[in-house]
């Protein structure tokens, strides 16, 4: 039996969902280890991070759109190095917890897993976004207003 | 009431069904896809997809709100529930309305009204259409044997908040009826919210008919004549077909009569399907439930009909009168469906989601299949298991069956297992082929075929 990145992908993807802090799978000569959060307590088999790579490619636009046209978000490659901090759900992005004030998070700021870094309304209700992520924001990607996806890049951050 | 640019609120086959009605109308689709279905067949032909949660339906397809905020943020005029999830949720329906997107389906007051199963045998009776003698809501178990030796043995209890074959308890004898009550009470209470029961008379040699009916907003409904979905496994439904070959031409008549006559009275607009009990030992029909969305089994009406079901829905939705009156109606030859799921009819039909690793439907004369699935597409585990709707047109009942017997055998799949085994036996069997079957029929065959295959 051969496991493809497919198949990594999905059991990577199964883990994280899963409430199991700790797995490994041997499979013949291949040996995966995934360990969510703390160091992990056993040999050292190289750590698979299950980075939440955006896959979607974008849409071509369809032609004469009356509306905004339904293009789908770009999805950057994360740089190597950086975690996003992602949309927890779908709805409009915004930056500060009102207008005119000021940022919950700008470029250079120290956040911590429980850092508020935004806000998500969706039908009049206000979610706030937790960085879920410890380190320096590098890059903020979402603009202030803007629709955002379930799972979409909204900043960057270089872990510490 | 504009329709140019549809949100799909549905996965699976019926996501890419709404899809492809749509292209066929010039009309824009967005589809609103979980995490686990962003690389679906509807991801890739919709204009665009966008993600709205997690794979589980309760965080994705099953939020009001999030599906409402994805239509806006897409710039969609309109959303298509398809069938099942928030399809007979009037919820969904009133919030598009509040936001001013069409909601392709009918009203949120009809959706409440029919989603009411006792509500909705009051509107039947009102509309003159045959109930199966049965009771008024039951409040507790003392007057639900009292009101049953009325009713008579045996006889179903259902809950009111129930349908699509969900929420019914089968009573032999009065000796059983206050344990099942209270049962049924815990159950309902527990998947609805609501436990209210009432009982209907079991109609044990019968057969399940249903008729599809098309409402315009200018107060023009026809119907499209029936179909029979007697073949069922813990009453879901396995093979339809089209016409309601075992039913008198006269009884059928009559029935699609009534199902206009029930949906007319309460002003209804869009499709729907009104399902009625057959039995075959007295001829007589009786109403059991009004759907109030596309069904899963609508295509057998399509291929005798020549009517896309689907496109006229979004017709409807954006004003157009129904092109035809119910004196154009003509049926032409056969129809059926086989709904080919992901499960191993080895091992007791437990579900088998995984990878596709090939994938050959079959091809031919009067063949259609209905699907979301191509090779390598993985299953996910989150959601039901249809992979695909056979449907096969013939001339008649005989070469429908002959060419689904064809049809089934060239059905390659890999990589997972799916019931086409079970269902190539039920297309052979004699009993099928003479139409000699009744609504408990199918789990007769289950029973034979899983003592045959070590189930």
């Amino acid at each position: 039996m051969e496991l493809s990145e497919d198949d990594v992908l999905h059991i990577l993807k199964l883990i994280d969902e899963s409430q199991f802090d700790y797995f490994q799978l041997e499979v013949g000569d291949l040996k995966i280890t995934v360990s969510k959060g703390e160091p992990i307590p056993l040999t050292a088999a190289p750590q698979v991070a299950a980075a939440p790579a955006a896959a979607t490619a974008p849409k071509p636009a369809p032609a004469a759109a009356p509306a905004p046209k339904p293009e789908a978000p770009q999805a950057a490659a994360i740089p190597p190095g950086m975690v996003p901090i992602t949309a927890p759900i779908l709805g409009t992005f915004y930056v500060a917890p009102e207008p005119g004030a000021p940022p919950f998070v700008k470029v250079g700021d120290m956040v911590t897993e429980d850092t508020t870094v935004g806000l998500i309304e969706v039908m009049k209700v206000f979610n706030s976004v937790r960085s879920g992520v410890k380190g320096v924001v590098t890059e903020g990607v979402a603009q202030n207003g803007q629709f955002v996806e379930h799972g979409q890049t909204l900043f960057l951050v270089k872990p510490t | 009431m504009s329709v140019t640019r549809v949100l799909i609120a549905n996965r699976g086959e019926i996501a890419v069904r709404v899809i492809r009605a749509c292209q066929s109308l010039g009309i824009e689709t967005v589809a609103a896809v979980s995490e686990a279905d962003r690389e679906s067949l509807a991801a890739k032909l919709a204009n665009r997809a966008v993600c709205v949660g997690p794979p589980r339906s309760t965080d994705s397809y099953l939020k009001t709100n999030t599906l409402i905020a994805a239509a806006q943020g897409t710039g969609c005029d309109a959303l298509h529930p398809g069938y099942g999830f928030l399809s007979e949720r009037a919820e969904l329906a009133q919030a598009c309305a509040d936001n001013k997107i069409t909601f392709v389906g009918p009203s949120a007051e009809n959706i409440t009204m029919m989603g009411d199963k006792l509500e909705a045998r009051k509107i039947a009776r009102a509309a003159g259409v045959p109930l199966v003698p049965g009771s008024d809501h039951a409040k507790n178990p003392h007057e639900a044997t009292r009101m049953a030796e009325t009713v008579g043995y045996p006889l179903l209890i259902k809950a009111a908040a129930g349908g699509g074959g969900r929420g019914i308890k089968l009573v032999w004898d009065k000796n059983e009826i206050e344990t099942t009550f209270r049962t049924a009470a815990a159950e309902a209470r527990a998947a609805f919210g609501n436990d209210t029961l009432y009982m209907e008379r079991y109609v044990g040699n019968a057969r399940h008919i249903e008729v599809q009916i098309l409402g315009d907003q200018h107060g023009k409904l026809i119907h499209l004549g029936e179909r029979d979905c007697s073949l069922q496994r813990r009453h879901q439904k396995i093979i339809e077909e089209a016409p309601a070959y075992a039913v008198p031409q006269e009884v059928r008549a009559k029935i699609c009569n009534a199902a206009a006559t029930l949906a007319r009275s309460i002003g209804y607009r869009n499709a729907g399907t009104i399902e009625f009990i057959y039995d075959n030992d007295t001829a007589d029909f009786y109403f059991l439930e009004m759907n109030t969305r596309i069904q899963v089994e609508h295509p057998v009406t399509e291929m005798i009909t020549g009517v896309d079901l689907v496109a006229q829905q979004l017709r409807i939705a954006r004003g157009e009168p129904l092109p035809f009156k119910q004196s154009d109606l003509k049926l032409h030859g056969h129809a059926i469906e086989c709904r080919i799921n992901a499960e191993s009819p080895q091992h007791d039909f437990r579900p088998c989601p995984g990878r596709i690793d090939e994938w050959q439907p079959p091809q031919g004369a009067g063949i259609r299949l209905d699907t979301h699935c191509y090779p390598g597409y993985f299953v996910p585990p989150y959601y039901d298991s249809l992979l695909a709707k056979l449907i096969v047109h013939g001339a008649d009942r005989k070469e429908a069956a002959d060419r689904t017997r064809q049809a089934l055998a060239s059905f390659h799949v890999a990589g997972i297992d799916t019931g086409i085994p079970f269902l190539q036996t039920v297309i052979d069997d004699p009993e099928y082929r003479s139409g000699s079957v009744n609504t408990r029929w199918l789990e007769k065959k289950l029973e034979a075929y899983g003592a045959a295959h070590g189930g």
